[in-house]
């Protein structure tokens, strides 16, 4: 404690006060009065409400109070009792903790309040390649006449693919170039959340009109939205003020509309009724542009056959390329100078996958063991039901995920003919897009394998 | 203890103390209740609520001393039920009072008397004043319902008290209505103004005698001292807006109403005011009339036209009709001027003939 701090002061002596008096004296004699300084002399000034107070405190409590200051410390001589202004007893506000509001060192991880978008997002720092090339005309032509042209801009792509990046970076180019008129970044996760919060705190309008206020609203990884039928109608309402009165809406999400599961075919309609547009794989061009540039932004300069290096040996996406990047950066910064091929291969040893040399009898061994059955059965020519599916899903997998040819798998799983396999690979093809379970079933493998 | 008073003397007694007794009950027992103190100064009530504080005196017969401490509510409630003249007799025996009376006896339950805070009177003040306590009680009792109920700002919820060149003003505003009221006083050597809490200023009121009283303050407190006992009030420490200034020093029309007419066409016209209360007075110079309108959507409207001496320039306000009528209480002139000074400003209502009473509302937007 802080014997020199009042406040700190009168805390302790309120605890103390409060275990040798009666609860009802405490709450009466108490609770309105406070330590108004501590004088140099050694004199504490206590602030009571009246009279009345001051008379009691004089009476009943000041060698009660006395022993206890003096037990924090000698320095205190006496206590005098004062009775203050009302206006200084109302309570006082908290002083905002000031140590806890210290900005975040890294201004990566700033965000703008208001409008919620990180500012390193911008098209300065975007890399424009064929892969993305009319995404990025598509934002411009969206920027250019807010509202009209593309209304809603739909951007969609595997994850990793730069479309947090591009919207945030339209929002961005927005604020810069319309001052005045109002953007808004968000999830569509914060969305739901907002949405049941406002429903639960019965403020329902006010989120209504909390969202039709901006004149561009950018919404991200709208495919978290299914299953949410009472935010999708909240959604829809929203998008069709916005879009009535032409504001600009922009939507990413890892896939197309129309192939967003559960998510109501009206919103569906709407959400592909603009521009939806998609941002593909980003060729090894792009990729080492990408590298280069990053690099660049933070000062180090790649040689041509590093770029390439990280480019091309290592596949993922942007995002894991951005990493690579960083931690090579983090490298040339402790040793001072731009790395070597060598000391990139080193270093990035991390980031590289498994390599998809698994032997046939492993796949065999691993499908067996999900479906529980045994593993010789498998290459036997025995048609119980239990052992062709997944011996079907064995040739499906070694196909599609390991590129071996029919006729190997043919006569690697018990000398079956090639067209058995074909027939096999077709089969699977054609279930999984009907049925769920499988799908799930092969990614629950595909996971095994891996 | 025991004692014997006379019923009447104590039911009003007990009926003046249980005012100052605190009347929340998660406070200290002690202060929900009244002390009785026998002794060598004769028999004494006590209640505070550590804002006011009471301090009176009964004649009786005081046979044994003693002190005791019994809820206001109950004694209040046994107070008032005594009938017939006659006296009681209060016997203090362990933690029980038992009360004779008459026919009756009942055992009360004593709360502890240790936790009862002593009231502090002011020993020799600075500042005294004796005037007639009729006279205070009027005061506080009609203007202290124009003072703000609100807690927020303390200073609005209290009633100002100046003396100042024999005369005591008493001022109390809400910020929508102001009333002044001056009091000529007999000695006119003390200067000194505070502030006291409306609330406690009207139940002050109640327990003040008629004849003269001694008014004492010092910074923090003031005291009513009179032959029947003593009455303490904490004061409000804050300052109070200099209401000076906002009273309108010039005007542009006057009308001067008979009361009685400006009563009863108020009271017609509030009956088809609207949900803000609103009540459109104008002033009409050259037909010399003063007239009240008021519309609600779901009764209807209806307007008064009252024959008055009007000068000026025609004008037009609206008002919360409460504030029109809080004036009638405060004045007991024949007829009252009005006082107009433009739109959106104050309207000054005065008593004519009576110049003790100034006040001040402010129209509603239109």
């Amino acid at each position: 404690m802080d014997k020199g701090n009042p406040k700190e002061l009168w805390e302790h002596v309120l605890t103390q006060v409060e275990l040798s008096i009666s609860p009802a004296n405490f709450n009466t004699w108490f609770r309105n009065s406070f330590i108004v300084k501590i004088g140099d002399d050694g004199v504490v000034y206590i602030g009571v409400p009246s009279q009345f107070f001051k008379d009691w405190y004089l009476k009943k409590f000041h060698s009660l109070l006395l022993k206890i200051i003096r037990d924090v410390s000698y320095e205190f001589r006496n206590i005098e009792y004062l009775i203050v202004k009302d206006e200084h007893r109302k309570v006082q506000k908290e002083s905002k903790n000031t140590r806890g509001a210290l900005e975040l060192p890294l201004e990566e991880f700033y965000i703008n309040k208001s409008d919620n978008l990180n500012p390193r997002y911008t098209f300065d720092t975007f890399v424009i390649g064929s892969f993305n090339n009319l995404a990025y005309m598509a934002a411009q032509a969206a920027l250019n006449r807010p509202g009209i042209t593309y209304n809603p801009l739909f951007i969609y792509g595997d994850t990793g693919r730069g479309k947090t990046h591009l919207i945030q970076a339209i929002g961005n180019q927005f604020k810069k170039q319309y001052q005045g008129r109002k953007v808004f970044y968000l999830t569509s996760e914060k969305f739901v959340v907002d949405y049941t919060d406002s429903v639960q705190a019965g403020t329902a309008n006010r989120f209504k009109d909390k969202y039709r206020q901006y004149d561009l609203l950018i919404m991200d990884d709208v495919q978290f939205l299914s299953k949410k039928d009472k935010t999708q109608e909240e959604l829809f309402h929203l998008f069709n003020a916005l879009h009535d009165t032409n504001k600009q809406i922009i939507f990413s999400s890892d896939r197309s509309p129309a192939s967003i599961p559960d998510i109501a075919e009206r919103l569906k309609g709407r959400l592909a009724s603009g521009m939806a547009v998609d941002i593909s794989e980003p060729d090894p061009e792009s990729r080492m542009a990408i590298v280069q540039k990053k690099a660049a932004l933070h000062g180090v300069m790649l040689s041509p056959e590093v770029v390439e290096y990280i480019a091309t040996t290592l596949s993922g996406s942007i995002r894991e390329l951005e990493g690579m990047v960083n931690s090579i950066v983090c490298h040339a910064q402790v040793k001072g100078s731009a790395p070597d091929i060598a000391e990139v291969r080193q270093s990035l040893r991390s980031f590289t996958r498994p390599q998809k040399n698994i032997s046939v009898k492993n796949v065999v061994d691993r499908v067996a063991e999900f479906y529980g059955i045994d593993e010789d059965s498998i290459y036997e020519k025995t048609r119980r039901r239990e052992v062709v599916r997944p011996r079907q899903i064995i040739m499906y997998l070694l196909r599609e995920d390991f590129n071996i040819s029919y006729p190997t798998i043919g006569s690697k799983l018990g000398g079956r003919d090639h067209t058995t396999v074909i027939h096999s690979c077709e089969k699977i093809k054609r279930e999984i897009i009907v049925d769920n379970d499988l799908v799930k079933e092969i990614q629950n493998i595909r996971t095994l394998l891996i | 203890m025991n004692i014997s008073i006379e019923k009447k003397e104590f039911s009003e007694a007990v009926y003046i103390a249980s005012r100052f007794a605190e009347r929340k009950s998660a406070t200290l027992p002690a202060l929900s209740s009244i002390l009785l103190i026998a002794g060598d100064e004769g028999i004494k009530l006590r209640a505070t609520n550590l804002e006011t504080g009471i301090d009176l005196k009964l004649t009786g017969t005081v046979t044994t001393d003693g002190v005791v401490a019994i809820p206001a509510t109950i004694l209040q409630q046994i107070a008032s039920a005594f009938t017939q003249e006659g006296k009681i007799t209060l016997e203090h025996l362990g933690d029980i009072l038992v009360i004779t009376s008459g026919t009756g006896k009942s055992s009360l339950k004593t709360v502890p008397y240790d936790d009862f805070p002593s009231i502090p009177f002011p020993e020799n003040p600075k500042n005294r004043i004796v005037l007639p306590g009729i006279l205070l009680k009027n005061l506080f009792s009609s203007i202290a319902s124009c003072a703000s109920t609100s807690t927020v700002r303390p200073e609005l919820a209290s009633i100002y008290l100046s003396i100042e060149g024999g005369v005591l003003t008493a001022v109390a505003t809400d910020s929508f209505r102001l009333a002044e009221k001056k009091v000529p006083l007999s000695n006119k050597g003390t200067q000194g103004k505070f502030l006291i809490p409306a609330k406690n200023a009207l139940d002050i009121a109640q327990a003040l005698p008629d004849n003269d009283i001694i008014m004492s303050f010092d910074e923090h407190q003031c005291a009513f001292v009179s032959e029947k006992g003593m009455v303490v009030s904490r004061l409000t420490n804050a300052t109070y807006p200099d209401y000076r200034q906002i009273i309108p020093k010039e005007s542009i029309v006057e009308a001067t109403i008979l009361r009685k007419d400006f009563e009863t066409a108020l009271k017609r016209t509030t009956i088809f005011s609207d949900a803000f209360q609103k009540v459109r007075i104008s002033f009409d110079p050259k037909k010399n009339t003063f007239s009240f309108f008021s519309k609600n959507t779901d009764i209807g409207e209806s307007s008064e036209v009252l024959s008055a001496h009007v000068s000026g320039s025609a004008l037009e306000l609206s008002f919360n009709h409460r504030y029109l009528s809080a004036v009638l209480s405060l004045t007991s002139a024949e007829s009252i001027s009005l006082t107009a000074a433009g739109i959106g400003r104050p309207l000054i209502i005065k008593g004519v003939s009576d110049t003790s009473l100034l006040y001040l509302v402010s129209p509603m937007n239109q």
